[in-house]
């Protein structure tokens, strides 16, 4: 889902890129309250694993493939969207200024689609969804597949704004391809989740209760 | 487990997926590149044929529709390094994946609540 900078006009890249950088700084300032030092090893690997996973393109029909965010489970790992912003933020960073991966101008618009989309999505869904059903693992899939779709169905938003892709037909695709892509982010979230959970429960946030 | 055992394991599995992804990898584009093709009719929007030439076009009609035409050379495009095949793409992955680990420990080391 990362866009590539002849999607979107300059004027309107930068204004991500503002709506980007106001979520970094608030995500900087969720770090220097919440963030305890004891998390920093965490949050490091947490984003070189979820760098190694954006590189597996899983295909899906129609000759297609997508591959996990991350968002979501960085947020639920941590306990705030703003992890999601944090992580995904350097991690787009790297994809596109080392890899091409996502273009630079538009790079904003990615950050709030992955990063803060997916944060928010992943963080706010899965509480409230733990809260009704009361698994966290069943939480966490539903949690991450919306993340993903709602991201996707911004993105094709953003794209239709920018005269690349129009509205109706943007939705329909993004929403087709997404909405299985999405078992992907959601079934390797709560695979992750519950690994975590198991080998450092005390690390989560909010307990997962894998006893249960 | 411990701090030091569950971040070794982490790293491992962190750079497993980074050595197996390039073997692994569907090539097929992803979700917003199919959409994008299928609109610009390169590609139909639930078959798999993909007509490079009419998707070559597209991406030029994008640019002329935006005016964006910002382009940058990246060091390692597409998870590959020039002039190498397939280890330069396990390479690549595998530094990506180091480099995030060094990055984002500086970054939250340098961002983090202190804990005095």
């Amino acid at each position: 889902m990362h866009i590539p900078d002849a999607f979107i006009p300059m004027g309107q890249a930068l204004v991500y890129w503002v709506i980007a950088l106001i979520f970094i700084a608030l995500a900087l300032r969720w770090a220097r309250r919440s963030m305890g030092e004891e998390k920093i090893p965490l949050v490091a690997v947490l984003a070189a694993g979820i760098f190694a996973i954006q590189a597996l393109n899983i295909p899906i029909p129609w000759g297609t493939s997508g591959h996990m965010v991350g968002a979501a489970l960085a947020a639920i790992v941590l306990g705030s969207p703003y992890a999601g912003v944090f992580v995904l933020t350097l991690v787009l960073l790297v994809q596109g200024v080392i890899f091409g991966d996502g273009g630079i101008t538009v790079m904003g618009a990615n950050i709030v689609n992955m990063g803060v989309v997916g944060g928010f999505i992943g963080y706010y869904g899965y509480t409230a969804i733990k809260r009704v059903i009361g698994n966290a693992y069943a939480a966490a899939f539903i949690a991450g597949w919306a993340s993903l779709f709602i991201s996707a169905i911004l993105c094709a938003v953003e794209l239709a704004v920018a005269g690349t892709f129009p509205l109706a037909l943007g939705l329909t695709m993004m929403g087709t391809y997404h909405a299985v892509i999405g078992l992907i982010e959601g079934g390797i979230t709560a695979v992750a989740l519950y690994l975590i959970a198991s080998a450092r429960p005390d690390i989560l946030e909010h307990p997962a209760g894998v006893s249960a | 487990m411990e701090t030091k055992q569950f971040v070794v394991i982490g790293i491992a599995i962190a750079l497993a997926i980074a050595v197996a992804a390039p073997f692994l990898a569907s090539g097929n584009p992803d979700g917003l590149e199919s959409a994008f093709f299928s609109i610009y009719e390169a590609k139909p929007f639930m078959g798999s044929e993909l007509d490079e030439d009419a998707a070559g076009a597209a991406e030029e009609q994008a640019v002329a529709a935006t005016g964006n035409d910002f382009s940058y050379e990246a060091l390692m495009p597409d998870y590959s390094i020039p002039g190498m095949d397939k280890a330069g793409e396990v390479l690549a992955v595998v530094i990506g994946t180091l480099l995030m680990l060094a990055l984002v420990f500086a970054v939250a080391r340098v961002s983090a609540r202190p804990d005095n």
